[in-house]
């Protein structure tokens, strides 16, 4: 039963709590014993709230039977990136420096799933301060991939993506500078979703590049992913970069019907370069979506060949500010790896980093202009498989190319613009999952959300999950 | 005179690590690419829209 349990979505699991067939303490339990059991071999958790998770599961539980059912997430056991404030809680966005950092404030995000009936299980590991792609980290060891576990999960929220392929937690939050949502979810077969800049709030999270980051679901399921944005989606006045616009309901508005849907497809940047199992992944994505009426625009945006020098200037210059001091004090307490990116950081020129900003200003009108010809853009999350855990490069059609270069490209081009973009599970490459990136106009969650259904619907995954979800 | 890597960080305060310093003249000249022709692209008086609020980002 428990590891029955544990397989299960949220959207399975909520109506079962909610008629009481399913107590929050049995299901916490079993995620609790399934998060230890599988530590030793995933590293997915930076720490467990064992005791504090079966309390507020008790007092779920009780909520329930009294009636005072509060919705999807209530009694939902999960844990969130180590990167997400929890008042009085050990955060350390699994660095050395801030190995003893103690929050005085709850991040707006975890606040709003406490309400939501939310039962926390602990803090999951991320690459070093976020600044990385792999999740092999230097303090802690490195997390792995549980569809194979000699393969990274990605990154840098690859704890969040392990622990919900893996059952040991049902969903999670992730953050997304260039991509960290989206290439962990890629890798490891789940559903990530990069809100719109300004969507979810970010107060609480430490950050890494902020006019980039952002807070985002990490789902087994798109419903899944639609309910928690229903939670964590609204304007916040402690987050400078929130937006005061209407949030709608994202899981009342999945449909999956794209009939009339047109599909945006980018050929010069978006498929060059790309795995050739991907490429046809993504491809038979989308025939599968014109089968059911949607129809296909090729599209040109020419200032995307300057997106990913304009994404790294930015994204390095704006982590070196913030770690510039400790930079100058104790470089030596820093992983080698992100140490070498804050060295990077300090290179590029004040014009350098306007000038990037004036890029981004071009993106931005040029994507604004696609979305008034197409609905949505289609494209790989990715254009390559999980490499193996301590490489630096990766397999790209026969030729071993830059892991972090490479991994980045179709991600990055979204946080330069702050248009929301969805990774969902489109098939696999052997044994190894394949995601298919579905990007939007500016707060068109709910439709890229309803595509995804639409996806997730044609079962690309077959059914298939991890052995060590599965294995009794 | 055009600096090294290595004297443009010492001159803000910063110690790279020795072994460091080639990757990193490998990965800014690799960066140097990724900007290509954009001197050519005409971007001058693309605003960035950062904007000035007097007061403060949230008023009211």
């Amino acid at each position: 039963m428990a590891k029955d349990l544990i397989q299960k979505s949220v959207e399975e699991l909520a109506p079962l709590l909610e008629s009481g067939s399913l107590s929050p303490v049995e299901l916490t339990k079993a995620v609790l014993d399934h998060a230890e059991e599988t530590q030793d071999t995933i590293n997915a958790y930076m720490t467990i709230y064992r005791e504090e998770a079966e309390h507020a599961a008790r007092e779920a539980e009780k909520e329930i039977k009294n009636g005072n059912y509060r919705g999807m997430y209530h009694g939902i056991p999960m844990a969130l990136k180590d990167n997400l404030y929890f008042k009085g809680k050990v955060t350390t966005m699994s660095s050395k420096i801030h190995k003893d950092f103690i929050p005085e404030d709850d991040a707006t995000v975890v606040s709003k799933l406490r309400d939501a009936g939310v039962i926390f299980t602990g803090k999951l590991s991320m690459h070093e301060y976020a600044w990385g792609i792999t999740n092999n980290n230097p303090h802690y060891g490195p997390v792995r991939n549980p569809w194979d576990t000699d393969k990274i999960p990605g990154g840098s929220s690859g704890g969040s993506g392990a622990a919900v392929a893996v059952g040991s937690s049902v969903a999670s939050l992730g953050t997304d500078t260039a991509g960290s949502i989206r290439i962990p979810s890629s890798i490891c077969g789940i559903v990530g979703l990069k809100p719109t800049h300004g969507r979810v709030s970010k107060y609480g999270c430490y950050p890494l590049a902020w006019s980039l980051d952002h807070i985002g679901p990490m789902t087994k399921t798109i419903k899944d992913a639609a309910g928690m944005m229903d939670i964590i989606s609204g304007y916040d006045a402690k987050d400078p970069t929130s937006v005061d616009t209407p949030v709608g309901q994202h899981l009342e508005r999945i449909k999956g019907d794209v009939n009339g849907l047109v599909i945006g497809v980018n050929e010069e940047y978006f498929f060059n370069e790309v795995d050739n199992d991907v490429d046809q992944v993504v491809r038979g994505t989308i025939k599968a979506l014109t089968d059911q009426g949607a129809r296909v625009e090729v599209v040109k945006i020419p200032t995307l060949k300057y997106a990913e020098w304009a994404e790294l200037v930015t994204s390095l210059s704006e982590a070196s500010t913030i770690h510039h001091e400790d930079m100058l004090k104790r470089p030596q307490d820093f992983g080698d790896d992100i140490r070498m990116l804050f060295e990077l950081g300090e290179l590029p020129s004040a014009v350098d980093y306007l000038q990037a900003q004036q890029v981004r200003r071009q993106l931005k009108q040029e994507f604004h202009e696609v979305f008034q010809k197409v609905d949505v853009l289609i494209a790989p999350t990715l254009p390559v498989v999980a490499s193996k855990i301590g490489e630096d490069t990766v397999d790209l059609n026969g030729k071993q190319v830059d892991l972090i270069d490479n991994i980045i490209r179709f991600t990055g081009p979204s946080n330069l613009t702050g248009n929301p973009a969805l990774s969902v599970p489109g098939g696999f490459k052997g044994d190894l999952p394949v995601g298919v990136q579905i990007i939007g106009p500016a707060f068109s969650e709910d439709l890229l959300l309803d595509v995804g259904y639409a996806i997730e619907q044609t079962n690309p995954m077959k059914n298939r999950k991890p052995a060590l979800l599965t294995r009794a | 005179m055009s600096l090294s890597v290595q004297q443009l960080l010492e001159s803000k305060g910063i110690q790279a690590k020795p072994e460091h310093l080639e990757i990193l003249e490998s990965r800014w000249n690799g960066m140097k690419k990724l900007r290509g022709t954009l001197e050519s692209v005409k971007i001058e008086d693309a605003d960035i829209g950062l904007r000035n609020i007097p007061g403060g980002d949230h008023i009211g």
